[in-house]
């Protein structure tokens, strides 16, 4: 199996009874290396839940994940260090650390993952240089745009040399000129980089530089 | 409360002596009323037990005097100059001693002059005049400080002006103070002086230790138990509010706890963070409390005396309650969903 990410019969409901949602039906998908791919679907269609559930954060109620080409073992895996060492994760809302500077948030993650301070430092400072913000190593959040804020996020998602990075809807909360400009260095990661990049978002104009284009509905993929 | 142990001793030590006679049922003339009636004791001057001639009748009671128009406490002691009780010449900071009436036979109509000595932190000046019982009494000395509880200065004055004063010149006394003989320890002297008056029962005779004891069980325990309910009270408000910050504090942070995971971070990691936090806090809290005790001990208007071992142990109770309160906030923290990630904004 060359998959970064696979995911087999892939079902997670909340809930219980009358109550009882369905976010992601039986999906079954892979992610090859160096692949950009794009999620789309209306609103509550199940696209969080299932990037969540490759992403290693929820567990699945139903199927299995392949990361790596390793199984997880819910029972007995270590997620977090997983997720630390393997996967890279972009939020709508950045949630980005606010009493911390750019250069800071994105040594968290490298602390996190047990690298040492001056390493850390010396990769967070490179990591920001390659978005576009060696400009900004020492701005808080507050004192960011939008746009910076998210490409502060890419650095953070980057930080560890993950198999994947999974951006949700990373434009939503931008306007679009900012939005673009994201847009480009998520196309400069993948051609520049080779990142593998699964990214939900609404921006059609990354639908043609995007390897493939996974449509859903009602926690089902209808169209790849 | 350390304070008041002090100062509860403070006197009785002063004194040298090491036996300490009361009357019989009376529990110590600190404590219960005890009048004793000198001439019944004479053996005293030559009983084995104790050093010739040390025994010292002696006035202790509380009054009530007025100094510049104003009520003030006070404690006045009676004593003979020379014997054990009170200052001599030379302990004085300041004037001289009361002139000590000349009699050796006691009698009701021998009234000395009404002098007293007092206390050098009273703020009185030598030649002044206070009044007690309406009585006027001329300061002519002033004697090292040596506050009784509660800050209640001590006035020293001869025997017979404090029972004249406050005893309407009666002949009695409120205890008799001694040292012990050489041989004797004072345990012993206690118990064989007791078993001398056993058919009399005239008189209760204490040690110093029994006497400090009684002081401080009657002046300081008894009445710091409330005090000491209003401090185990104390600790739980402040318990409850550390607890209650780092509780807030987690909860504030449950967004960028879940970030935190999301991005990797272990249970471990973020306990950790939090536990280093509170750390902090209460480090930083406890230094503040201690600074903060010490200056108000000397603002307080009672005189204060901080125990370092009882400091240590209130260091030590705030530190496990801070702990315990970040251990609480420690297990919050790991509950977090990682999912919030999705969701909220920081
Ligand atoms: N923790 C949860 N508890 C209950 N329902 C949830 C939870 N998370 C998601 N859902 C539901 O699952 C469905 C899919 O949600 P989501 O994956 O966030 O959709 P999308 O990201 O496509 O908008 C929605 O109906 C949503 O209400
Ligand atoms: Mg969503």
């Amino acid at each position: 199996m060359g998959s970064v990410v696979e995911g087999k019969g892939l079902t997670k409901h909340f809930g219980e009874g009358d109550a009882r949602v369905v976010a992601v039906d039986h999906v079954d998908i892979a992610i090859e290396e160096s692949e950009l791919v794009m999620f789309m679907g209306d609103s509550g269609c199940g696209k969080t839940t299932l990037i969540s559930l490759l992403g290693c954060i929820l567990t699945p109620s139903e199927g299995d994940v392949w990361i790596d080409g390793e199984q997880i073992d819910y029972a007995n895996h270590d997620l977090s260090q997983l997720r630390s060492e393997k996967i890279g994760f972009v939020f709508q809302l950045f949630n980005l650390i606010p009493y911390l500077t750019a250069i800071e948030n994105v040594m968290v993650a490298m602390d996190i993952a047990g690298l040492r301070h001056d390493e850390a430092e010396k990769r967070a400072a490179e990591l920001l240089t390659q978005v576009g913000l060696d400009q900004r190593l020492h701005h808080r959040p507050a004192q960011l745009s939008g746009g910076e804020k998210q490409r502060v996020s890419f650095a953070r998602a980057l930080a560890n040399h993950p198999k994947i990075i999974f951006a949700d809807e990373p434009t939503a909360n931008l306007d679009s000129r900012q939005g673009m400009n994201l847009m480009n260095l998520v196309r400069e990661l993948r051609h520049e980089h080779r990142t593998t990049i699964a990214i939900v978002t609404h921006h059609e104009g990354l639908k043609k530089d995007a390897d493939r284009v996974i449509q859903m509905k009602d926690g089902q993929i209808v169209s790849v | 409360m350390n304070g008041m142990r002090i100062q509860a001793q403070q006197y009785p030590k002063f004194t040298g002596a090491n036996i300490w006679i009361s009357a019989e049922g009376s529990g110590s003339a600190f404590i219960g009323f005890s009048l004793l009636v000198p001439e019944h004791l004479p053996y005293l001057d030559h009983a084995l037990p104790l050093k010739p001639k040390s025994a010292s009748p002696l006035v202790f009671a509380q009054a009530r005097p007025v100094i510049r128009g104003k009520l003030g406490k006070a404690i006045v002691v009676g004593y003979k100059s020379g014997k054990l009780g009170g200052p001599t010449q030379f302990e004085l900071t300041e004037g001289r001693l009361f002139t000590a009436s000349e009699y050796e036979e006691w009698a009701e109509a021998d009234i000395p002059l009404r002098e007293v000595v007092v206390d050098e932190k009273m703020d009185l000046e030598i030649g002044e005049r206070i009044l007690i019982g309406n009585k006027d009494l001329k300061v002519v000395g002033k004697a090292k400080s040596l506050m009784f509880v509660l800050d209640t200065p001590l006035l020293f004055m001869d025997l017979r002006t404090a029972q004249e004063v406050l005893l309407k010149n009666s002949l009695h006394v409120n205890m008799v103070i001694a040292q012990t003989a050489k041989g004797f320890t004072p345990e012993r002297a206690a118990k064989e002086l007791e078993a001398f008056d056993a058919e009399f029962k005239t008189i209760d005779v204490r040690t110093l230790e029994q006497t400090l004891g009684d002081i401080i069980d009657t002046y300081v325990d008894e009445p710091m138990k409330a005090v000491q309910f209003l401090r185990v009270m104390l600790w739980l408000a402040a318990g409850l509010i550390v607890g209650m910050i780092t509780y807030v504090t987690t909860l504030e942070k449950t967004q960028e706890i879940g970030v935190l995971k999301a991005i990797g971070a272990s249970n471990f990691y973020v306990a950790a963070l939090i536990s280093k936090q509170v750390i902090l806090m209460s480090v930083i809290g406890v230094i503040c409390g201690l600074i903060l005790s010490y200056i108000f001990a000397v603002a307080a208007p009672i005189f204060v005396s901080i125990h370092p071992i009882e400091s240590g142990i209130v260091v030590l109770i705030s530190f496990v309650v801070c702990c315990a309160g970040g251990y609480l906030a420690g297990r919050k923290a790991i509950a977090v969903d990682p999912m919030v990630a999705f969701r909220g904004e920081m």
